[in-house]
């Protein structure tokens, strides 16, 4: 009977483990068809939320004939920690300040070598076929400003269910989250109805499969997802800015040149189209 | 209490209601299931066999996510139990042992039909012929005679239960006094800058815990054996 059940489980999860093999292939080959360390291919370390925008500039790179670029993905705290224990890496692109003033503060990474390079946002979703059968929410959008009666919309719509965001104990989504929920004055009440997710991107998903009828998302993810629906975006005053740092490790003319094509309009209109922000926003921020 | 924080004595609690529960609610299936596997002869054992063990060779992750989508509030069977029941199993502490039991199954499975297949099946003969009812040669003389590798089994699947994390936190998260077991408590602490020391004093907990499960199955064990010997 179990073994049945696995059985048919594991069809929609076969072609998923395909899908990711491939992209994982596709991505590699396009990087470093060899050994990326035996052939002096930049090392980049970089946040997971940046997966979908960094492939594109690291394939972008290439064909301006900028050498090839292997690309890491990982939660920041834990490609910080392996950089700290002496992983061989050229370039950090942290999602959080903590974890790249942490590498700073090591000194592993000069003061001079780091700078921002963008900005997100948080944004409140849903499921995107919900709100239809719940009496208009489309029609309304939530205020989410420090206001009587937001604790009751936010219970409201989510019923006996939980809300979906980062860890707030060590995600940096969801410590920006917490920090927001706390000056609309509805975390005391809303901290026992979360769903603490490992990362940023495992939220997004509980979302749009429908597990959880609210989540605190990344603006990126909330505007790439065709399955999510922004219920209300954060006002910019509710948390710190949410800033990606990035970090030369080691200082090289090859480090250098990918990370000025970072700063170029090319990379830039890449991380838009994404949801990040780029340029004007950070110099704002400053 | 050994001067623990709350949070350190919850997650305690929490992983050994989470393994026992699971061990128990698996333990009879595992028994059929090893039965089956020993002394069927049926068309598809080769593919029942295999899907037993697919828990052991899958990514953990992979577990966790197709349990999330059988399982979850959207999910065919979680769907349905809710609806019909009003049970919830995502993200609550019933999920959580789900997981572990779906992890630790082939390992129970593996150690009873191990058990299964080195009984003397002229035993379970003598007793047939002296009058006794399938079920009472299954309860007064296999049974017996398979009782340390149920011990085994048990032991084997509460210890991967204990230590079960990528299909738990894929599958119910990390909630706090929900499904914040040792291995995920820990982990939350290595995720955070200073959290080194208290997640070290959960790993020493963690091994006295195993340590402390594998001496009670070695004396169980022993005793089983020594009951059966004449």
């Amino acid at each position: 009977m179990l073994g049945a059940v696995f059985f048919l489980l594991l069809w929609p999860c076969a072609t998923f483990a395909a899908t990711e093999i491939q992209e994982t292939a596709d991505a590699a080959g396009q990087a470093s068809p060899e050994s990326d360390a035996a052939n002096g291919a930049l090392t980049v370390f970089a946040a997971a939320s940046l997966t979908v925008p960094l492939q594109k500039i690291a394939d972008a790179y290439a064909e301006t004939g900028g050498g090839r670029v292997a690309l890491t993905f990982a939660a920041s705290s834990i490609l910080a920690r392996q950089i700290a224990a002496g992983a061989p890496c050229d370039l950090f692109i942290s999602a959080d300040e903590a974890w790249m003033n942490h590498l700073l503060n090591e000194g592993l990474i000069a003061p001079e070598n780091r700078r921002d390079l963008l900005g997100n946002a948080l944004a409140l979703v849903a499921p995107a076929n919900s709100g239809a059968d719940s009496g208009g929410q489309d029609a309304t959008p939530l205020d989410l400003s420090p206001r009587p009666g937001l604790e009751e919309e936010i219970m409201t719509i989510l019923g006996d269910g939980r809300i979906a965001m980062g860890d707030p104990a060590y995600v940096p989504a969801g410590i920006y989250g917490r920090e927001a929920l706390m000056s609309l004055g509805v975390w005391m009440n809303l901290r026992h109805r979360l769903i603490p997710a490992a990362n940023d991107r495992l939220a997004t998903v509980l979302v749009e499969r429908g597990e959880a009828p609210l989540g605190i998302v990344y603006a990126s993810d909330a505007r790439t997802s065709r399955a999510l629906r922004i219920v209300a975006a954060f006002p910019q005053s509710t948390h710190a800015p949410i800033i990606y740092p990035l970090g030369l490790v080691a200082d090289s003319a090859a480090g250098r040149s990918f990370r000025d094509f970072l700063f170029s309009e090319k990379a830039a209109a890449i991380f838009t189209k994404s949801g990040f922000r780029t340029g004007e926003f950070l110099s704002g921020n400053q | 209490m050994f001067g623990l924080s709350n949070m350190e004595i919850e997650a305690i609690q929490l992983s050994l209601r989470v393994a026992l529960w699971g061990v128990a609610w698996s333990l009879p299936v595992a028994v059929g299931v090893a039965w089956l596997l020993a002394r069927g002869r049926f068309p598809g054992k080769i593919l029942l066999d295999g899907l037993v063990h697919l828990p052991l060779v899958l990514p953990p992750v992979a577990v966790g996510y197709v349990l999330l989508v059988m399982l979850g509030r959207q999910g065919a069977i979680g769907a349905w139990l809710f609806d019909q029941f009003h049970i919830q199993i995502a993200f609550t502490w019933r999920g959580a042992a789900i997981a572990a039991a779906v992890m630790a199954f082939p390992l129970m499975v593996r150690a009873i039909r191990l058990s299964l297949e080195a009984v003397d099946r002229k035993l379970e003969a003598a007793a047939r012929t002296l009058g006794a009812r399938p079920a009472d040669v299954f309860l007064s003389v296999t049974l017996p005679l398979i009782a340390p590798g149920i011990i085994t089994g048990v032991i084997l699947a509460f210890a991967r239960s204990l230590g079960e994390f990528g299909a738990t936190i894929t599958f119910v998260s990390n909630i706090p006094g929900q499904t914040r077991t040792l291995p995920l408590a820990i982990y939350t602490l290595i995720q955070a800058p200073g959290g080194e020391e208290t997640a070290m004093r959960l790993v020493l907990i963690s091994v006295v815990v195993a340590l402390a499960a594998l001496a009670v199955s070695e004396i169980l064990a022993r005793r089983a054996a020594a009951r059966l010997e004449p």
